[in-house]
């Protein structure tokens, strides 16, 4: 087993031809590697950082922002090996059936392809992010073990669970990088290039295909890659800024010809403290408030969540909302629990209040957006600006959702809702965000709708794909982590079949 | 009816319309007498009143019920409520309330309708 190469130590002036390049370590780039040179092709993954962190690196990131207040751009997502895995929480759950529709309430909604195209997928993208087998919503061995589910009454929310990443050291999610480092040393037809950035995708007179690719370090030395296929799998964000930069032979950038590239922006909004949920006995399983682990290893944990049904008849945004620690109660509180219980005969003395939290979708938006400035990083490449846009109907639908379990908790007579937040300024105050970056090169079954096509290959440019969230056109409300991987292996399959 | 309308901040002014509405070509305005605190025993309501079993929690609730409510016209309420609960348990009638989705909101407390306006009627009176 050998050690990465480092670009810095590469002669300038040389050119490195190969199958494949990959640009981006991070869990895309890694899962797309490692399944590509398997199968005796050529890869070289580039990545822009070394094996830790390292500031001047992760200063390319910077960007400036407008609208709504976001995270910063280089504190939300990490620029060494492994990218963002060397971050993230470890949630997953794949994407819900509806959240691959057009939904005719919802503009520039849906996916040029339904879920089972990549349901065959998720065993495995569970496999590779560690999560253990692919149980979710066909837990019902868990309630045997750990308690049974809210009896919530018909409607609209439902139990549903989140998996987790296995856990190293009880702290940290599969790490991508350190995960997978003996593996991607161990491939012979694999090269892994470290602090190598990529300042330029260069396309053929043409425009019809990236004939090479310039490579920069930041201590000074350039190169060229040549690669028969390339694959960006730089983020949600980078892979957007790549593209319009690219921008010598196309003006407008790479797969731009219909300034999409940038546009429909999306993370997952993640208001704190926007329910008081209580429950009239008290009871709870333990997986609403905690991750549990099932005797197979696997970690598990409730969320609630709007059914299909209920977010097709009443045009509702994906949600999922999670219990979490106890809330305080005013005296209206008490009275409104007194009340209620009292009259519907329930006892109320061992009430227990919860705080909910959640994760909720964004609609798409083509004014959410990334566009270049004429600021410059240290490599010369164009900084970033966002425009960040909130819709006050997504909170809207949201709280709509919220609203809904309130009715079923009343319905079956075991609790109530209280929702916190009604103002734009009350729940703005609250708002954190996933870090989960889509959106920006979406994928569509038309040009004049989508920057990658359903195989993510850039309209117009025969060997160039993208992987990652930056294609999910429609986002649901489940972390993309896992599905992104999913979907990155079936990218895999159709790149390995361009070289049978 | 939009989305915006449905999870308005105050819903319950809407629930309430109707029957402010009633109130209004009823023309009539009652003040309720001063009732002793956690009793209901105005003539015209206490058969609706001893329905609650918890009236201090009851009369605290009520108040925000009145303060969020522009308008709250006792008589048309008391008949509303006698309506709905003539021969039927209360607890069954919250229940079914919530099962046809006839809930509001109170100070974002998501509520059966009818438990509303009987707490509503309880603070009006008191």
């Amino acid at each position: 087993m050998s050690a990465f190469a480092d670009a810095r130590t590469v002669p300038s002036g040389t050119t490195i031809e190969t199958d494949i390049a990959i640009i981006g370590a991070g869990a895309a780039g890694i899962t797309l590697a490692l399944s590509l040179a398997r199968k005796s092709l050529r890869v070289l993954l580039l990545e822009s950082g070394g094996g830790a962190f390292d500031s001047k690196t992760q200063a390319l990131y910077a960007g400036t922002q407008t609208g709504v207040p976001y995270l910063k751009l280089n504190a939300s997502r990490m620029r060494f090996l492994g990218g963002s895995t060397n971050h993230w929480g470890g949630w997953c759950r794949p994407l819900d059936v509806s959240d691959f529709d057009a939904r005719p309430w919802l503009a520039h909604s849906g996916w040029p392809f339904p879920r089972s195209e990549i349901e065959p997928y998720f065993p495995h993208a569970q496999a590779w992010v560690e999560a253990g087998p692919l149980v979710y919503d066909t837990g019902k061995a868990w309630f045997d073990t750990f308690g049974a589910p809210l009896k919530l009454g018909d409607g609209g929310v439902y139990t549903s669970f989140f998996q987790f990443s296995k856990m190293r050291g009880s702290v940290l999610p599969t790490n991508f990088g350190e995960r997978y480092e003996a593996d991607l040393k161990r491939e012979p037809n694999l090269s892994l290039l470290l602090h190598a950035n990529i300042t330029n995708i260069a396309l053929s007179n043409d425009a019809h295909s990236v004939d090479h690719l310039k490579v920069a370090t930041l201590s000074g030395r350039s190169f060229t890659v040549k690669p028969k296929y390339t694959v960006l799998a730089t983020g949600g964000i980078e892979n957007a800024r790549m593209l319009l930069a690219s921008n010598d032979v196309m003006s407008a950038g790479i797969g731009n010809g219909n300034d999409l590239v940038g546009r429909y922006f999306a993370d997952h909004a993640i208001p704190r403290d926007t329910a008081t949920l209580v429950l009239f006995d008290g009871n709870l399983a333990p997986y609403y408030q905690n991750n549990q682990t099932d005797k197979a290893g696997t970690i598990f944990r409730a969320t609630l969540a709007p059914t299909d049904g209920f977010k097709k008849a009443k045009g509702i945004l994906d949600s999922l909302a999670t219990i979490e620690g106890n809330a305080p109660l005013d005296d209206l509180g008490k009275a409104a629990i007194a009340a209620t219980a009292s009259s519907m005969n329930v006892d109320a003395s061992n009430a227990k209040a919860l705080s909910v939290g959640c994760g909720f979708e964004l609609s798409p938006d083509p004014d959410r957006r990334f566009t270049l400035t004429n600021e410059r990083d240290a490599l010369g490449m164009p900084r970033l600006q966002l425009h960040m846009t909130l819709a006050d109907s997504d909170y809207q639908s949201y709280r709509a959702t919220l609203k809904e379990l309130g009715r079923q908790l009343l319905e079956s007579r075991i609790g109530m809702i209280r929702l916190d937040r009604a103002t734009r300024d009350e729940w703005l105050s609250v708002m954190d965000w996933g870090n989960h970056h889509m959106g920006t090169t979406r994928m569509s079954g038309d040009p004049k709708t989508g920057v990658v096509d359903p195989n993510s290959q850039v309209f117009g440019v025969s060997n160039l794909y993208v992987a990652g969230s930056s294609v999910f056109p429609t986002y649901g409300a489940s972390n993309p982590t896992m599905n992104l991987v999913a979907l990155t292996l079936r990218l895999a399959n159709h790149l390995k079949g361009l070289f049978t | 009816m939009s989305l915006k309308d449905k999870v308005s901040r105050r819903p319950f002014l809407a629930a309430l319309g109707g029957l402010v509405g009633l109130s209004v070509v009823g023309g009539a305005v009652v003040e309720g007498p001063k009732l002793f605190r956690g009793q209901f025993r105005h003539h015209g309501y206490s058969e609706l009143l001893s329905r609650l079993n918890d009236p201090d929690a009851a009369n605290r609730l009520g108040m925000q019920v009145l303060n969020e409510a522009e308008v709250f016209e006792p008589q048309v309420v008391a008949s509303e409520l006698h309506r709905r609960l003539k021969g039927r348990v209360l607890a069954d009638v919250l229940a079914d309330d919530a099962t046809q989705g006839r809930v509001v909101e109170t100070s974002g407390w998501v509520l059966p309708e009818t438990l509303a306006l009987l707490c509503g009627l309880a603070a009006k009176i008191s």
